[in-house]
Order: structure tokens, then C-alpha cells, then sequence
């Protein structure tokens, strides 16, 4: 028995990492990290892109001008906290490789054992 | 030109979530439909051109099996980055659903049981059930948390985040219901075997039934049952079915040693189930197809084609999932000799055969189809060819 075996995520309830060693693709040292980090970075822009457009497109629809009014907007105390919590989750997307890398050192999960699940699983 | 804008259909137990989350799912399905049309096809120019040049320097021959295309590939920058963004799109697929998922899974098991109670289908899971190794040892696709894991009784978050997960995985082109595997199958039997009426038919390792459901609605006057180890898949089946107000029984089952008595069915099926099996339990399972049939019924397993059907390259290509995608069986499935096994076990041996059942999303319109279903088998790309691989067999009407 292997510590992999029972492994889970630790930062939500939810596990979101998947049992089996990530394979490293480039041989540079923390590229694969970087990688990682710049896709969720392109989707996290998407997003914000999309959401803008639907915005957008919903106050034109009722005829409001949303440039002037973001411009004069303030913030309270309560959207200041929303923004700090979001940016924190985002952080937590953000280093996904990482954290999978700690939790395979946590749990002894390894490419040896990824081979003999394989070999394995081949025989029985 | 026109863009893929394929959209699944939504039903009451479905974690779509809020407009961000929903945006970063579409996010991981574009970045997946980017990698099969712009990444994928330069990775045969750049294996044929610098990666063959190199490898013959240093071996003083060409590379000569899928081993040797590895071995020679994992160092090229392209390939790294064709990998690397593969293995990314999973894991961004999988964390973009389980974000609503988190927070609307009680809701969502509320939902589903409410819905299991309204149907009259038999549904059986157990918390003690021994769920095989080969299931239970990686998380297979990268699926946190994999397929088979329970939290309670009546958990059903995996087969929740393997609905939308698939879905997104599949781009669409298992149509709205992700259900194109059962539907392809369908039609085969309905063109291949007009007099073949199945009564009692079995979908093994059906998961949350998505091909399970076609065989009731083509079928409708026969009893359709789903097995699978995986006891959340098989409540989320269960519900989800019952939202569809389709009357199909699900059992959390192990197809190698089933519970049912020897002759029970007249068609059994299984979809993209064997290559999550094991080398020992693929002989088991067709043993226990043959068992379960009765006499003149069909088995037919549909899968992805079998490695001697394509060239090496091609080899190499689908052999990344085995590497990068958690699928430790699947490259080793690939050289069973499915026909000598399945004779062996007892079918019929002039009925067993591989055949191609042509997926039936693409028959919506005749010009999508002669675009899509003339294609060649191309590695990599969802739904290549436009068709799926079926290995059928029958048993003999003497037996």
C-alpha cells in the first residue's frame, strides 16, 4: 500500500487532482508549471472577455451606457472582500501544477508506480 | 469558417453552474478542439522531418514501432508542447466542472434521489461492493477523485462530473446527450441485423448510462439494464434516465462475475469499456458475455481499432493516453487478439468479426456526412473516421 493510493486533494473538499503521477513534458525545470499557469491565465481571460461582452450586450439592449458608468463606479468594503476571495481562488487555479507536484512528494506517488499499475494491470 | 459551437443538452441533474464557470468549461472544450486542428496534424511533419533525422544519427536506422516514435518524439519541443497542452485542457476540463459541482452537489443529490424514487427501474449500489483494481488504482482520464470513489450511499458526484466532463472531452461530438456510442450501435444492429429483436439487452461498464439510454428509446418494448463498478455513476444513471422518463434498470455490477443467471439476454453491449479493463479481465468479461447470452444472442463491444489495423505513427499517437491521460490498459488492450479470445470463450467462430459502426451524429444531414465519414483513421482527433470500432460475436443457436 501506497500513500498514492488514498491520495486526495487538500485545498476544497473535493479532490482535484487525479491519482497517478503527472508526467513532466519539457526538460526544463518548472516549464510544465509555467505552462499550466499561462493556460488557466488564457482562460481566465476568456472569461472575463465573454462575461464583459454578455454584459455589454444586456445594457444595450436597455439602452444604458455602461463605459461612463463604469468609470464613476466606488467600491464598498463587501465588493472589495468578493474581489480579494475570487483573486485568492484564482491563485489556487493558478499554481494547479504545483500543488500536484507537493502532493505527489506528500503521498510518495511516482512514475515507478505509474509503471507497475501498468505492468500490472496488463497481467491482472 | 463555421466554428464548433456543438452545445449539450441540458437536464435537471446537469452542473452547468454560473456564466464564469460555464465560460471556463467552453474554454477547455475550444482549447481541445484548438490542439485537434492546429496542434495535432504538425506533428507528423516534424516526427517524418528533424525527429526521424535525429533518431537515424544516432541509431543508424529509422525508427521501427510506436516505442521507437517515442522514444525519439518525447525530446522535440513541438511534441512537448502538443503533449504538454493536452494533458493541460484535461485538467482544466475537470477542475472547470468540479468548481459548481462543489458547490451545488447537495442540491444536485437531493435532486437525484428525488428523481430515483419516481422511477419504477431497479436500482442497486452498495457501499461494501469490491471495486477492481484496475479502476481504482490511477484516476482514470485524470478525473479527480476517479469514477468509482463514494463518499455515502447516495453519493453521485463522479457521475456528475463525468457527464459535463465527457461532454466537454467529446467537444460535442457525441451529440447533445453524449450519447452517439449507443445510437451508432443501434443503427448497426437495425441495418446489419433487420431480424435481430432483442427482448432483454445488457450495457456493461455503461457509467451514467449515456449509450445505455439509446437501446431503450430504439428498443422500446425490450428491458434495458446498465452495470458498472462505479457506484456514484450508477445513482447519477439511475436519476438522470428517470429525468428522461426512461424506464432502464442500473446496477452497480462487476462485468467479469455478474449476478445475473446464465442465459439472462439477448444482446449484450459494452462502449469504450474494455480498454479501462485489464489484461486478465477481458477474457473474464467475455466469458461472462457468453454465459449471460442466450443461444443466437450478440455481443458487441465497441471500442477504438485495435493497433494492427494502423500504422505506427498512428500507434504512437493513441499510445499517449496511455502515458499522459491515465489509461494504463490502453495501449496494452490494443494487442489482445480480441477474435481469438472471444472465440475461445465459445462464440461462434465464423461470427466473430471487427466491423465499423459509422457514428450516428454525423448522419444528420448527408452533405455532414460525406464530408465527415469519408475521412481516413486519423490518431488522436475525436471520433476519427467517423466511425466506431465493434467486435461482435453471436452465440451459436445449439448451445
Amino acid at each position: 500500500m501506497n500513500a498514492a493510493t488514498e491520495q486526495t486533494g487538500t485545498e476544497t473538499p473535493s479532490p482535484r487532482h487525479a491519482k497517478g503521477k503527472r508526467p513532466d513534458f519539457y526538460a526544463a525545470e518548472g516549464m510544465d508549471e509555467a505552462m499550466s499557469m499561462i493556460m488557466v491565465l488564457a482562460s481566465e481571460l476568456c472569461t472575463m472577455r465573454d462575461r464583459m461582452d454578455t454584459v455589454e450586450q444586456i445594457a444595450l439592449e436597455k439602452g444604458i451606457d455602461l463605459g461612463a458608468e463604469i468609470d464613476d463606479f466606488s467600491y464598498s468594503p463587501k465588493s472589495l472582500n468578493q474581489r480579494e476571495e475570487r483573486r485568492q481562488a484564482f491563485f489556487n487555479r493558478l499554481f494547479y501544477v504545483t500543488q500536484k507536484k507537493a502532493l505527489e512528494q506528500a503521498t510518495e506517488d511516482s512514475s515507478e508506480r505509474y509503471q507497475d499499475v501498468l505492468r500490472d494491470t496488463a497481467k491482472g | 469558417m463555421d466554428q464548433n459551437i456543438f452545445q449539450q443538452a441540458p437536464h435537471q441533474i446537469l452542473a452547468l453552474g454560473n456564466h464564469d464557470e460555464q465560460m471556463r468549461q467552453e474554454f477547455s472544450k475550444s482549447f481541445r478542439q484548438y490542439i485537434q486542428n492546429a496542434l495535432l496534424p504538425g506533428l507528423s511533419p516534424v516526427f517524418e522531418g528533424r525527429v526521424t533525422r535525429k533518431f537515424e544519427k544516432e541509431h543508424g536506422r529509422v525508427p521501427a514501432d510506436r516505442h521507437d516514435i517515442r522514444k525519439a518524439m518525447v525530446t522535440d519541443s513541438y511534441f512537448q508542447t502538443y503533449a504538454s497542452s493536452t494533458r493541460i485542457a484535461q485538467e482544466l476540463l475537470w477542475s472547470s466542472v468540479i468548481d459548481p459541482l462543489e458547490r451545488d452537489i447537495d442540491v444536485l443529490t437531493e435532486k437525484a434521489e428525488a428523481l430515483s424514487a419516481q422511477s419504477s427501474a431497479v436500482l442497486k449500489t452498495s457501499e461494501d461492493f469490491d471495486v477492481p483494481r484496475y479502476v481504482s488504482a490511477i484516476d482514470i482520464h485524470c478525473m479527480p477523485g476517479g469514477y468509482a470513489s463514494s463518499r455515502s450511499a447516495k453519493d453521485i458526484f463522479a457521475g456528475a462530473l463525468y457527464d459535463r466532463g465527457v461532454y466537454l472531452y467529446a467537444m460535442g461530438f457525441m451529440g447533445p446527450d453524449n450519447d452517439d456510442m449507443g445510437r451508432s450501435v443501434c443503427n448497426y444492429i437495425k441495418r446489419n441485423l433487420p431480424d435481430f429483436e432483442p427482448e432483454i439487452i445488457l450495457d456493461m461498464g455503461c457509467t451514467i448510462g449515456h449509450s445505455t439510454l439509446p437501446f431503450k428509446e430504439e428498443f422500446p418494448d425490450a428491458e434495458v439494464t446498465g452495470i458498472d463498478v462505479a457506484g456514484p455513476c450508477i445513482r447519477y444513471a439511475h436519476a438522470r434516465a428517470a429525468a428522461k422518463g426512461l424506464n432502464v434498470g442500473f446496477l452497480q455490477e462487476n462485468a467479469e462475475e455478474t449476478s445475473f443467471a446464465d442465459g439472462s439476454f439477448d444482446l449484450i453491449v459494452s462502449h469504450i469499456l474494455l480498454h479501462e479493463t485489464s489484461g486478465k479481465a477481458m477474457p473474464r468479461i467475455f466469458a461472462e458475455c457468453y454465459r449471460l447470452l442466450k443461444p443466437g444472442g450478440y455481443m458487441i463491444h465497441a471500442d477504438l481499432p485495435p493497433f494492427g489495423k494502423m500504422g505506427p505513427f498512428m500507434q504512437f499517437i493513441l499510445d499517449n493516453e496511455t502515458y499522459y491521460n491515465n489509461e494504463p490498459f490502453w495501449g496494452a488492450m490494443r494487442e489482445v487478439d480480441q477474435i481469438k479470445l472471444a472465440r475461445e470463450v465459445g462464440f461462434a467462430a465464423d461470427t466473430v468479426r471487427f466491423d465499423t459502426a459509422p457514428m450516428a451524429v454525423m448522419e444528420l444531414s448527408e452533405a455532414e456526412q460525406a464530408a465527415l465519414t469519408d475521412r481516413e483513421f486519423v490518431a488522436g482527433e475525436y471520433a476519427p473516421g467517423g466511425g466506431w470500432e465493434v467486435l461482435i460475436a453471436q452465440k451459436g443457436e445449439a448451445e
